[in-house]
């Protein structure tokens, strides 16, 4: 491009109506000067100019291809066929907002999905050059799990390398209970915060000497999160204390919000590592041996293969004299506050269909708008076959009608955006207080977008516009434009085949998320049927999490005057219970057991089928014992079980945890092994259903205990509304000990169950809804186009004789055989999808809960859809039975 | 009227160059001159003749410059600049080059 050029283009683009007159009066000067020559040689003016004109050919063709020479065509023809689209869109403003509001849901749903994928996956968190940062790990090796690295190991090793500039060890997602609310802590060493290279916005950073192993401080860092949920934000928060397990910690600092501490979630707090015995109190005195995550930024100009090498040297060093250490290798991986990439592949796998599921809606929508447009298509067919005659280019057309489309995607991309926050924001604030209480208190806040959410709208909206708006671009030009002046459709332009697809498309779709939806209603209420055998009205779990305060606790539990009745646990109600073998001398049986004290079986109203309970003087390492029905079976097939004798043998063994939720992670496998010992069969009790989701099964055997037993937990039955007892109890127990446990009714327990089918159950049938309602609309205004575009055929066919009831049955015959593919096709992948579930290993588990073959709910909700279509198709198709033949032949 | 035969790609440059080399003139002139000079052989397709003028105005060989025509109403008038010529000799030589190439075929092959 030469600077004359330059000059000339930017010319073109400042005074664009200068340069168009000087256009049209130099071509306007050649004509005229053509037709002075043919009068020269004779000929009349008039048809000298015809003559001088009809030479030329077409002067806006000639004027069209001067422009492109200049250069600045394209931004000509742009802001060209901009003003000209929204003159169309001010003409025709329902159609264009329909379309705005249409797309614009499609792309609400799939961002919300995106959003939160984003945050996991891609959003890094906010630490200066964190392409340094790694972790470093010990690589799985065949001879099973790694073992962990220790603080010891982290101190030689950044006594021994200089692989990083800074490192620190950390041991994250510690959780402590502060006023019966979820704390989330993760301990550092010293120099955390210099090696991330961020400071607290209010207050100071832990320093070394805090982490001093000797003398240290018992102090911590609020991030912007913790500071909002414990705090409320206070401004004058330093120098407040959090008590932990009786000691005050002191607040010194606040971070920025946007920072995670390299975590995907990120704690409230950060405390130094050297105070992890206030913490786990269970720790104290084996600091040393507690593993722990290394993590450090390395030295600039030392690759990653290199600082890996130097780090494996060290490590090879460090252990050659213990054996084992020698298979396992050190190795960095990245650290940024995302989802590992180990994981990542999960987290995909996990995402995948609520892609797809939000996505149809994208696509219903986006099927609506292009059938739309292709009737406008067919409307403006008029329009356009003007255009192309006066020398328009079918590219030029094509490229107009694109425009129209990217502005109504850019608008909707727009609407999408506020669409997905809305509906993020809403359903943390909303949703979130409607989980059970107990539970409820989850650290989440709603996630936030960043420019790859914003690179994703646009994308999806365009890629959207090429779907919606293309096909019926290239439709709508493909036409004869002396057939369409004269008023004439052309035959191939009525896109009844594309129309067609769409409508089975969108049937499809719907059926799909509807079937869905019917799956998860009818397993939420199956579920909500299901008897545990568990008394779960009344009942709460109260954990004792520290022993000191135990005696304090209990005598508080027995003193307040909403509990009416208790009993001892071992170990927690909610945890994985251990195996042991009962031998009867026919060979040993695995069996599940737990203590407990013996009103147990009253607390919960487990009925004592045969026998007793365990009496107030049976503790510890008194040889009774209690089993289940169906243990007492297995035993002694031909007896009642009550007086019979087995030897109870240990096993390190746990009952692996089959459930698909967690509800106290906290909860580990008792590490009390039984003693082996010869019992007695004092009882039988009726055998426990036990929850399925949550995995929480009833013990076979039951030994005897008492509440003055370490590391027993309480099960209390309430007085009174027991969400209210829970929150009453939580004030007074709190106090007792600030830091206690968990209390959680078996209600909530029990409603988890159901929950979470029935949150699968709004969500998909929010979309299903949403899918059957564009479906709806969609079907309804292509048959009220297609009534009035053939409002004379019909008229000629009435007025020879067809009866309103033919004329009805005709019309409706338009939609029936892509509304049965797309029901077909819908069911048939839904039942390809169920049969895929029951294939995988987890299949049996999910039908369980989940009935995903469920004939009913496949039944109903293909009905619905019928329904809906033939009610959206019945209107038009009873107005094309009304039309009038003597008028409609009339008008012609 | 004989039928125009198909120009060369590229010689549609070459021949508003040439006929521009001594005066300004306006785009009509500019296909006028040829066709008469070309005995009626060329007639210039209008169509392409004023992208053609755009187009070397862009690449700065010819100039544009508005001044009252023969028809005593003004109109857009061209002449070569200095790169012009430089480009018309650069381009004639090489037509040049290229006719004798044909024209040596046509006799010898």
């Amino acid at each position: 491009m030469t600077l004359n050029d330059l000059k000339l283009r930017v010319r073109a683009l400042l005074r664009p109506n200068r340069i168009e007159q000087e256009l049209d009066e130099e071509l306007a000067f050649h004509i005229e000067r053509e037709a002075g020559k043919l009068i020269d040689e004779g000929m009349t003016p008039a048809e000298a100019r015809e003559r001088a004109r009809a030479r030329f050919g077409s002067t806006a063709l000639a004027a069209d291809r001067c422009r492109d020479e200049r250069g600045t065509a394209v931004v000509d023809n742009t802001i060209r066929d901009v003003q000209y689209a929204l003159r169309t869109f001010a003409k025709a403003p329902l159609a264009a907002f329909t379309i705005v509001i249409t797309v614009a849901i499609g792309l609400g749903v799939v961002a919300v999905v995106f959003t939160v994928f984003n945050t996991l996956l891609f959003r890094v968190d906010q630490v200066p050059d964190i392409g340094e940062m790694y972790a470093v790990e010990r690589t799985q090796t065949a001879n099973g799990d790694p073992s962990p690295m220790t603080r010891p190991m982290f101190d030689a090793m950044r006594a021994d390398t200089h692989v990083f500039t800074d490192v620190y060890a950390t041991v994250p997602e510690i959780d402590l209970h502060v006023n019966g609310r979820r704390m989330a802590i993760t301990l550092v060493t010293g120099k955390f915060f210099q090696a991330v290279r961020v400071n607290p916005v209010i207050g100071r950073a832990l320093m070394p000497a805090d982490d001093a192993r000797s003398g240290g401080n018992a102090v911590m860092v609020l991030s912007y999160k913790g500071w909002d949920r414990h705090f409320n934000r206070d401004p004058n928060v330093l120098g407040r204390t959090v008590l932990v397990n009786g000691t005050p910690f002191e607040v010194i600092g606040v971070t920025a919000a946007g920072f995670r501490g390299l975590e995907v979630g990120g704690p409230d707090a950060w405390a130094p590592l050297s105070q992890l015995g206030q913490f786990r109190p269970a720790d104290r005195g084996r600091e040393d041996a507690v593993g722990v995550e290394i993590v450090g930024r390395v030295r600039p100009g030392v690759s990653k293969n290199n600082a890996r090498a130097q780090l494996a040297a060290w490590d090879s060093n460090q252990s050659a004299d213990t054996v084992d250490r020698r298979t396992t290798t050190l190795d960095l991986l990245p650290r940024r506050g995302t989802v590992p990439q180990r994981e990542r592949l999960e987290a995909v796998a996990v995402f995948a269909p609520l892609f797809v599921a939000f996505g149809l809606i994208l696509l219903i929508g986006c099927a609506n708008v292009a059938n739309l447009l292709l009737a406008r298509g067919v409307a403006r067919q008029r329009e356009i076959g003007i255009r192309l005659s006066l020398g328009a280019s079918r590219r030029r057309i094509v490229r107009q009608l694109m425009t129209e489309s990217v502005l109504l995607a850019l608008a909707a991309a727009a609407g999408g955006y506020l669409i997905s926050r809305l509906a993020l924001v809403g359903a943390v604030y909303w949703a979130l207080p409607m989980m059970p209480v107990d539970i409820g208190d989850i650290n989440v806040s709603v996630p936030a977008t960043d420019w790859r959410v914003a690179v994703f709208l646009v994308a999806a909206a365009v890629a959207a516009t090429g779907f919606f708006a293309l096909m019926p671009a290239l439709h709508a030009t493909a036409i004869d434009p002396v057939r369409t002046l004269r008023g004439e459709l052309v035959k191939d332009a009525r896109p009844g085949r594309a129309r067609n697809a769409l409508i089975g498309v969108q049937v499809f779709a719907s059926a799909l998320l509807l079937i869905c939806a019917a799956i998860f209603l009818r397993s939420a209420l199956a579920a909500a049927r299901f008897d545990p055998g568990l008394r779960t009205a009344d009942t709460v779990l109260i954990d004792i999490d520290s022993e000191p305060k135990r005696a304090a606790m209990i005598q508080a539990v027995k003193s307040d005057a909403t509990i009416s009745a208790y009993a001892a646990v071992r170990p927690q109600f909610l945890a994985p219970l251990r195996v042991a073998f009962a031998d009867v001398g026919a060979g040993k049986t695995p069996v599940v057991f737990k203590a407990v004290s013996g009103s147990y079986f009253d607390v919960l109203g487990i009925p004592i089928v045969r026998g007793r309970a365990f009496m107030p003087w049976e503790r510890d390492h008194h040889p009774v014992t209690i089993v289940s029905e169906s243990v007492a079976r297995a035993l002694w097939p031909n007896g009642s079980g009550v007086g019979e004798t087995f030897r109870l043998e240990p096993d390190s063994g746990v009952q692996r945890p089959g459930g698909v939720l967690t509800i106290n992670p906290d909860a580990a496998a008792d590490d009390g092994l039984v003693q082996a010992r010869m019992v007695t069969v004092v009882g039988v009790v009726r055998d426990v259903a036990g929850f399925r989701i949550t995995d929480v099964k009833e013990a076979g055997v039951f030994l005897p205990t008492g509440l003055d037993v370490a590391k027993t937990s309480i099960v209390a039955r309430v007085q009174g509304d027991p969400s209210l007892a829970r929150q009453a109890l939580l004030d007074r127990l709190t106090k007792v000990d600030p830091n206690m446990g968990m209390i959680i009714t078996m209600r909530t327990v029990a409603r988890l169950e159901t929950f979470f089918l029935q949150i699968a159950f709004w969500v998909s049938l929010m979309l299903g809804g949403l899918a059957l309602l564009l479906t709806v609309s969609g079907l309804f205004s292509v048959l009220s186009y297609l009534v009035e575009q053939r409002t004379r055929e019909i008229g000629v066919r009435m007025a020879l004789g067809a009866s309103a009831h033919a004329v009805t049955r005709l019309m409706l015959a338009q939609t029936t055989r892509p509304v049965m593919a797309g029901l077909i096709a819908g069911t048939g992948l839904a039942v390809a999808l169920a049969t895929a579930v029951l294939a995988t290993p987890a299949g049996a588990l999910i039908s369980q809960i989940v009935h995903v073959t469920d004939p009913v709910a496949y039944l109903t909700s293909l009905g619905v859809i019928v329904a809906a279509c033939l009610l959206a198709a019945w209107i038009p198709a009873a107005r094309a039975a009304k039309i009038d033949p003597m008028r409609t032949l009339r008008q012609e | 009227m004989a039928r125009t035969p198909d120009l060369l790609p590229g010689t549609l440059d070459l021949l508003i160059l040439r006929t521009l080399q001594k005066d300004a003139l306006h785009g009509w002139a500019v296909s006028e001159r040829i066709q008469q000079i070309s005995q009626d052989v060329l007639e210039i397709n209008q169509g392409s003749l004023y992208p053609a003028l755009h187009r070397l105005e862009h690449q700065g060989w010819i100039e544009a410059e508005w001044k009252v025509s023969e028809l005593g109403r003004r109109a857009k008038y061209y002449h070569l600049t200095a790169s012009g010529r430089r480009q018309l000799a650069v381009e004639a030589r090489e037509w040049e080059r290229m006719a004798n190439a044909i024209g040596r075929v046509m006799k010898l092959a």
